[in-house]
């Protein structure tokens, strides 16, 4: 769902985290739960089509999926949930979400180019 | 937020996962609706479009009238043909034109609290866009969502939108009036409804024959003295 304003969205958070660097990036890694609605595949899209309209941008854009995991407070352990049954298998419901919500950047790849190698340097 | 730094980042930056949510605009928003709103009951209502979200504000109005007094926020694509019908009832109502959007955003109802007169006000009902999909990732500063199905849909639609049903506090079965004449099991409904969210309350209305109405009324009832408990020990 949403998938371009969802992209605005990352472009948008990553010049606040890193301004001015967004020719800067190589690779966007992201993390979405299976509860958060989101495509892959249309994503990926939204991406390639948003990317036009941000110059110099040459970052690509992976996305891992991440299953829904519940935690169960009777046998105290975290149990992945198969066809949206929120139970644990001892049967006890649970709608204590461990993982599967999330919408999240989870890394931020930079080219290495020369400028950031010397800058680099000098830090150290 | 990732620290600033005067220097190019170089190779890979992992992030801290909880900082940069990629619904932290409407997040941050809804957390200032809930503070905003601390002492008056806030629910959002979420359906199909032409469950009878906007029959049930009018009947239910007529049952609350006397006791409790309730606002309206009603959000669509387009028109304001829901809150012109439900000012016709007497209803403290204001449309949200979305402007084609197929869900109401945190921002929305913000922006729409400046516009509506909320002194007395014991209950505010958000009627969401029809739509069981997107509505059910934004957060609107509500203390309940409350789920409604009709009896017309078909009863396999919870875990077909389970994210809708496994956020939400009560499922509103509605159009019981056509039960005899559609094949729609409550049962069924129920069962595959709470394989998401075992918790989950459910009630059977039919706006036009008044079925459930005061069960759903009850229920309103209660959730309003709880807040006011609530705010009450805060304050």
């Amino acid at each position: 769902m949403h998938e371009i304003s969802l992209v605005r969205n990352i472009f948008k958070t990553l010049e606040e985290a890193f301004p001015g660097q967004l020719g800067n990036i190589s690779n966007i890694s992201m993390r979405v739960g299976l509860l958060s609605n989101v495509q892959p595949i249309l994503m990926q899209n939204a991406f390639a089509a948003v990317k036009q309209d941000e110059q110099d941008c040459r970052a690509s854009l992976c996305i891992e999926v991440l299953p829904i995991i519940i935690y169960c407070v009777s046998c105290n352990k975290n149990t992945e949930v198969h066809n949206f049954k929120f139970f644990c298998s001892c049967g006890s419901p649970s709608r204590k979400i461990v993982q599967g919500e999330e919408l999240l950047i989870s890394r931020v790849e930079f080219f290495d180019s020369d400028m950031t190698r010397v800058r680099k340097q000098e830090d150290t | 937020m990732t620290p600033k730094s005067n220097y190019a980042p170089v190779g890979s930056v992992w992030c801290d996962n909880t900082t940069m949510n990629l619904l932290k605009a409407n997040d941050y928003v809804a957390k200032i609706i809930r503070e905003k709103l601390k002492d008056l009951l806030v629910i959002n209502l979420c359906s199909s479009p032409g469950s009878g979200k906007t029959t049930l504000m009018q009947e239910t109005s007529k049952l609350l009238n006397e006791k409790l007094n309730m606002a309206v926020l009603v959000g669509d694509p387009e028109t304001e043909r829901d809150a012109i019908r439900m000012k016709q009832v007497g209803i403290n109502a204001l449309q949200i034109v979305t402007g084609g959007m197929c869900h109401i955003e945190a921002q929305m109802i913000l922006q729409a609290l400046d516009h509506i007169n909320l002194d007395g006000v014991d209950v505010l009902i958000i009627e969401n866009v029809g739509n069981l999909v997107c509505p059910a990732a934004f957060d609107l500063g509500e203390d309940f969502r409350v789920t409604m199905i009709s009896s017309t849909e078909g009863d396999d639609k919870p875990k077909k939108y389970p994210r809708m049903f496994l956020t939400s506090e009560l499922m509103l079965v509605s159009k019981a009036d056509l039960l005899p004449y559609v094949p729609f099991s409550i049962n069924a409904v129920t069962q595959d409804a709470r394989d998401i969210n075992a918790d989950l309350e459910v009630i059977t209305i039919s706006s036009l024959n008044g079925v459930g109405l005061l069960q759903w009324c009850a229920w309103l009832e209660r959730k309003i003295i709880e807040k006011k408990q609530k705010s009450f020990r805060i304050n």
